[in-house]
């Protein structure tokens, strides 16, 4: 296919780490896509993670490496070896590419695709979250709509790029408001209030793209998809009891996040198709949901509770036994 | 790969904790409660930090928390039934696989940037240091304390000769080694 165009260092090295054969799987995805018109020439972008020479086993979360190659048809090459950042990102493994050009004000791949789906998200209320919204966000930044190849999943792509952009957001407005809350510049909210807001606050960014919003929840239970769009919600879910204050390192983080989940997940549902005027129905919905969890909560800590003093209760008349009977003497 | 690390440590120091509770709860009023108890105090005073250090950086407990519980306090109480020596054999045997994994978490880290991580090695170092102060303490304890006909027999001051020991020490630390591959992931 295009061995011509690999560096052959890399490819040995890249055996040794023995992660090639993902490459390799991606690039035959990449070759038999085939371009629509003949001026157009393929974009090739060697990309390089230092993850494949790196026997780091970073638990955040790493693309699968991936062996692309663009060159932009009609833009200057940006050829610049592209690492993915990550906690033990060794500098001296970094691959650099055949050409020698770093990098400057040259785009990387991923910059290009963002840029392309975030115009493409204007598409949506007319094509649907399709490979056609995408298509129109290429042409509208001036490149062909054959670039939707660049995009595996398609659809897929452009929702799990919406879905990023919403969590980022969520993530920089919770860390504003806790910024305040340190600085003494605002009250800190109860957990329950601030669950609702920030979950209301999440649910509004899909106010949009309402509409269409169904499609896009049945593209991310995609099998394909099901990885990426669990792991996006995990994090909104972590991000969200973080801010909250959870720091809990037992059951209870498990518990919490679970219940986020489906306190998010069932609202979202309530959402789509509520037609109450500025979702009225929805917020009223997701109180409930909210005071559910804290009414049950509270019931579990007094069942402990009782418990608690139940054993004691026992206890105490167990060692009167003991005393009456003798039996509690010291070894 | 910190996570990871952080996540195991903090699961064996939670199991570490039971362990003594399960021995503290058969041997309790005996003569050798003042010496688990002190052992006890520092393991919680080990599991506080990595509690701190878990809600730092975010990470997550492992999932098999309410397992180490049970299996826990089971291995310590178990242990303790066996007497005074089978409690010290079993948290001798235990503390031996803790030190072991957190030297070899101090070599990876040593290996991947020791100024980068100073601060975590110091910390892995300080209670490997500790959980070795146990297996010591408690060496003597079997030896000379508990034992002492053995080793007058043998003129040998290996816990191995000790009929049963070998065979307790090989399932305790294959389950550690479990245990421990287990954190990790899940």
């Amino acid at each position: 296919l295009c061995c011509g165009y690999w560096d052959m260092a890399a490819l040995i090295r890249g055996l040794r780490a023995g992660r090639v054969l993902r490459g390799l799987g991606s690039v035959a995805v990449q070759g038999t896509l085939s371009p629509q018109g003949s001026n157009v020439r393929r974009a090739f972008h060697r990309t390089i993670l230092l993850q494949l020479v790196n026997d780091s086993k970073s638990d955040t979360s790493v693309p699968p490496p991936s062996y692309h190659e663009v060159h932009t048809a009609g833009e200057s090459s940006s050829s610049s070896a592209h690492g993915e950042s990550s906690e033990d990102a060794q500098p001296n493994t970094s691959f650099q590419d055949q050409s020698g050009e770093h990098g400057e004000d040259y785009e990387t791949e991923e910059q290009l695709q963002a840029r392309i789906l975030t115009t493409a998200l204007e598409f949506v209320p007319q094509h649907g979250w399709t490979v056609e919204a995408i298509a129109a966000g290429a042409e509208t930044l001036g490149l062909s709509s054959a670039s939707t190849g660049m995009f595996n999943n398609g659809a897929g792509d452009l929702v799990l790029h919406f879905v990023t952009q919403c969590n980022a957001q969520l993530a920089e407005t919770l860390a504003e408001q806790n910024n305040k809350v340190q600085l003494g510049q605002a009250e800190s909210k109860k957990t329950a209030e601030f669950l609702r807001d920030a979950v209301e606050t999440r649910l509004r960014m899909l106010i949009p793209y309402i509409d269409t919003w169904p499609q896009a929840m049945s593209i991310l239970l995609l099998p394909h998809s099901i990885p990426d769009s669990l792991k996006h919600l995990s994090t909104m879910v972590d991000d969200i009891w973080y801010y909250a204050g959870d720091r809990s390192t037992d059951v209870n983080w498990y518990t919490r996040r679970a219940a986020l989940t489906g306190i998010y997940n069932t609202t979202e549902l309530v959402m789509v198709q509520d037609s109450s005027p500025d979702f009225e129905e929805t917020w009223a919905f997701l109180d409930n949901r909210i005071k559910d969890v804290v009414n049950m909560a509270n019931t579990a800590k007094e069942v402990q509770a009782t418990g608690e003093s139940m054993v004691q209760g026992l206890m105490g008349a167990a060692i009167t036994l003991k005393n009456i009977t003798g039996m509690n003497q010291r070894r | 790969m910190l996570h990871r690390m952080m996540r195991v440590d903090h699961a064996g120091e939670y199991g570490a904790n039971r362990i003594y509770a399960g021995q503290m709860a058969v041997l309790g009023r005996t003569q050798i409660s003042p010496l688990i108890q002190e052992m006890w105090d520092q393991e919680k005073q080990h599991l506080r930090k990595f509690n701190e250090i878990l809600a730092e950086n975010r990470v997550r407990p492992t999932l098999l928390l309410p397992l180490w519980n049970i299996a826990g306090f089971a291995l310590g109480a178990g242990s303790a039934l066996l007497g005074k020596e089978g409690a010290m054999a079993c948290t001798v045997a235990v503390e031996e696989s803790i030190s072991e994994h957190y030297n070899s978490q101090i070599r990876t880290l040593m290996e991947k940037d020791p100024e980068k991580y100073t601060e975590l090695l110091q910390l892995i170092k300080e209670f490997r240091d500790d959980e070795m102060e146990h297996h010591d303490q408690l060496i003597i304890e079997i030896l000379v304390f508990a034992l002492p006909f053995y080793v007058l027999l043998t003129h040998d001051p290996s816990l191995l000769q000790v009929p049963g020991y070998q065979l307790m020490k090989a399932i305790i630390q294959v389950g550690c080694k479990a245990a421990i591959y287990i954190s990790e992931r899940l």
